[in-house]
């Protein structure tokens, strides 16, 4: 990583800090006054869009401590982001739960629910896991969609909107600060874990799982609470998803698709980086907007030799040809380009 | 009584057909070491190309799945050729994740071309119930297990004796050695996913027959997973046994649990059957437990 000229470092604490210079310091404020203060000049349709996108980041952020620091792959997102939702929309629907707790309770659940699912991780990995991800993703989801006395079944259950302290988050604007303020404690913590004893763990089990059970790594500890960290931040998102997104829950919002867009968006992002699955989950998440709304009528409309409803295949269509392109071509991701922008700007204009 | 044979034939018939999928998967597995998880969305993809060849252009049964066959062997080239060879020594994460997004890709592509996502293909076979005992079968199960009993035949003999099948054996054991012996490993490579589409195909006509064309049939080929967790990601003879057996538990299940337990059970016993062999067996029953070393 290169740094400005005439920047060193005197002491381990400044070369491992995140913002060394300060114009970083300038530019990180003016990022939070720029989240802060945008969404007070944008409409409703923008804003419910940043809600969406600050919600998926979330649950991408805990399958990137997941997949790309401790190297588990998870196919089953989806289902543990539902096992947070219906905790949370349960607990508060029908016990009467504070918001707050409930949520904190989906994410206590799930990511239980993910140690359940990853005890399978001490013993085998790579594609023996991916399966057993898969198989948690479509059992969670039967039960969910059967259990119906419960989570209402295929006929779905209504969710009341997130409460603080007798402050109903019904607007968007509303929504998009308690989302925002979410979001942002959640990439802070995700980045600074990736910088503690348990994130280097993570990342020595990802390169090797037996070199670092041999440098007394325990993988036991370490693979489980990956996964629970990783299932506890879907299931935040989870509930932010019943709270504050669609308030009305149906199995169909978690289908094993959403399982493999996850997966997408942390690929398309870069692995292993904080910021990462940040560019993944706007970019995929626009994309998704842009054709699910402007681009298929667009089509619908136009084209109407072709039997109705043709135009729908072509979201996953243009999502499959993207993930495909993006590991062929760029395996490392927009962070991997953002990086190489960054270090080109410093040297501007010299080449080296 | 006369359930309980009933429900064995079904189910000891539906999972040949089971193993058969599975197989495709075993193959590209042994050869290459891919995971192939689009296995599901290629059933799916080549059922509907099959109604497209049989219902909507007309060509005669023959005729129309030797077109099908054809089609599955120019796909498999394909998906090697300019997705899986671009990614040779990536890690498995990555491989894992570029058939998830062909996944994807391919169940868009059914959408788009058949948005009405629901039909029956014409009847290949004669469905006229025959008894066995006390219980009433349909005939289609058992030519569908007597088609899956043949390509085991046909693709044993072909290991055994023709000279690719050989090389693609050797594959399996050395991929190193073989590359030094001068086999080409790239055409082996295209070669059995190749094999592993036909596989599909074959899989799916037999599937789609029987239960007509839904987007129940990617679960169908997710269960194929099931097998050959339960047999072993590494054997063929794991995948040919543990068919039946989820096949058998499947349709049992079905039976007799669904009283107890909630609607469903029998499409979700497969997955049940995943974890439980993960806590105890990883490996499967004849799959090769690894042996790492740093």
């Amino acid at each position: 990583m290169h740094l400005p000229a005439g920047i060193r470092n005197y002491t381990y604490a400044q070369d491992m800090a995140i913002f060394r210079t300060k114009t970083q310091w300038v530019m990180f404020g003016g990022l939070i006054v720029l989240l802060a203060v945008v969404p007070l000049l944008m409409g409703n349709y923008w804003l419910s869009i940043f809600n969406i996108i600050g919600i998926t980041i979330i649950a991408a952020m805990g399958l990137n401590l997941l997949t790309g620091y401790c190297g588990q792959l998870s196919i089953g997102h989806a289902g543990f982001i539902a096992v947070g939702a219906y905790t949370s929309a349960i607990l508060t629907g029908q016990y009467g739960v504070p918001f707050i707790i409930g949520m904190l309770g989906g994410g206590l659940i799930a990511g239980l629910t993910g140690v359940l699912f990853g005890i399978p991780s001490l013993r085998v990995k790579g594609f023996y896991l991916a399966i057993s991800t898969i198989a948690a993703q479509f059992i969670i989801m039967w039960v969910i969609s059967q259990w119906g006395s419960v989570t209402g079944g295929y006929i779905g259950l209504n969710v009341s909107p997130a409460e603080i302290f007798g402050f109903q988050f019904t607007s968007q604007l509303s929504k998009y600060y308690l989302i925002m303020g979410i979001c942002v404690i959640a990439v802070f913590v995700a980045k600074n874990l990736a910088r503690t004893r348990q994130g280097r763990a993570f990342v020595a089990v990802r390169d090797n799982d037996l070199a670092a059970q041999v440098m007394g790594i325990s993988l036991f500890r370490y693979k489980l609470l990956a996964f629970f960290v990783g299932c506890f931040f879907a299931g935040i998102s989870g509930a932010l998803l019943a709270h504050c997104y669609y308030g009305f829950l149906n199995p169909e919002f978690f289908s094993f698709k959403e399982s493999i867009l996850y997966v997408g968006m942390i690929i398309i992002g870069g692995l292993g980086t904080t910021v990462g699955p940040i560019f993944g989950v706007v970019f995929v998440r626009l994309l998704e907007r842009l054709i699910s709304l402007e681009l298929v009528p667009f089509l619908e409309s136009t084209v109407t030799a072709l039997p109705s409803g043709w135009a729908s295949g072509v979201t996953p269509m243009l999502f499959g040809l993207v993930i495909v392109l993006f590991l062929i071509l760029e395996p490392r991701g927009v962070a991997h380009r953002w990086q190489m922008f960054k270090n080109s700007y410093r040297l501007w204009p010299f080449s080296y | 009584m006369a359930d309980l044979l009933q429900y064995t034939i079904t189910g000891i018939t539906v999972g040949m057909v089971y193993s058969l999928i599975a197989m495709g998967f075993v193959l590209i597995w042994k050869s290459s070491g891919v995971a192939n998880l689009a296995l599901g969305q290629l059933v799916l993809l080549f059922s509907w190309f099959t109604y497209g060849m049989l219902a909507q252009t007309g060509l005669p049964v023959w005729l129309g799945l030797v077109v099908v066959v054809a089609f599955a062997l120019l796909l498999g080239w394909i998906i090697e050729r300019f997705v899986l060879r671009p990614l040779i020594a990536q890690p498995i994460l990555s491989l894992i994740a570029v058939t998830l997004g062909m996944a994807y890709f391919i169940e868009g592509l059914c959408t788009f071309i058949w948005p009405w996502g629901v039909d029956v293909l014409p009847r290949l076979f004669p469905q006229d119930p025959i008894r066995i005992g006390t219980a009433v079968v349909s005939q289609e199960y058992l030519w569908a297990a007597g088609v899956s009993l043949l390509l085991f035949g046909a693709l044993s003999l072909y290991f055994k004796y023709s000279r690719m099948g050989i090389a693609m054996r050797a594959t399996a054991d050395d991929q190193m050695a073989v590359q030094a012996c001068g086999i080409p490993v790239t055409r082996i490579f295209s070669r059995s996913w190749m094999f592993a589409c036909v596989m599909a195909a074959v899989g799916g006509i037999l599937m789609s027959s029987i239960g007509g064309i839904s987007y129940g049939l990617v679960e169908t080929g997710m269960k194929s997973f099931s097998v050959v967790i339960l047999g072993g990601l590494d054997s063929f003879l794991g995948a040919i046994i543990a068919g039946p057996i989820i096949g058998l538990a499947e349709n049992l299940a079905g039976g007799y649990l669904t009283a107890y337990t909630w609607p469903g059970v029998k499409e979700i016993i497969p997955f049940i059957i995943i974890i439980i062999v993960m806590f105890i067996k990883p490996y499967g029953l004849f799959g090769e437990s690894r042996i790492e070393r740093i």
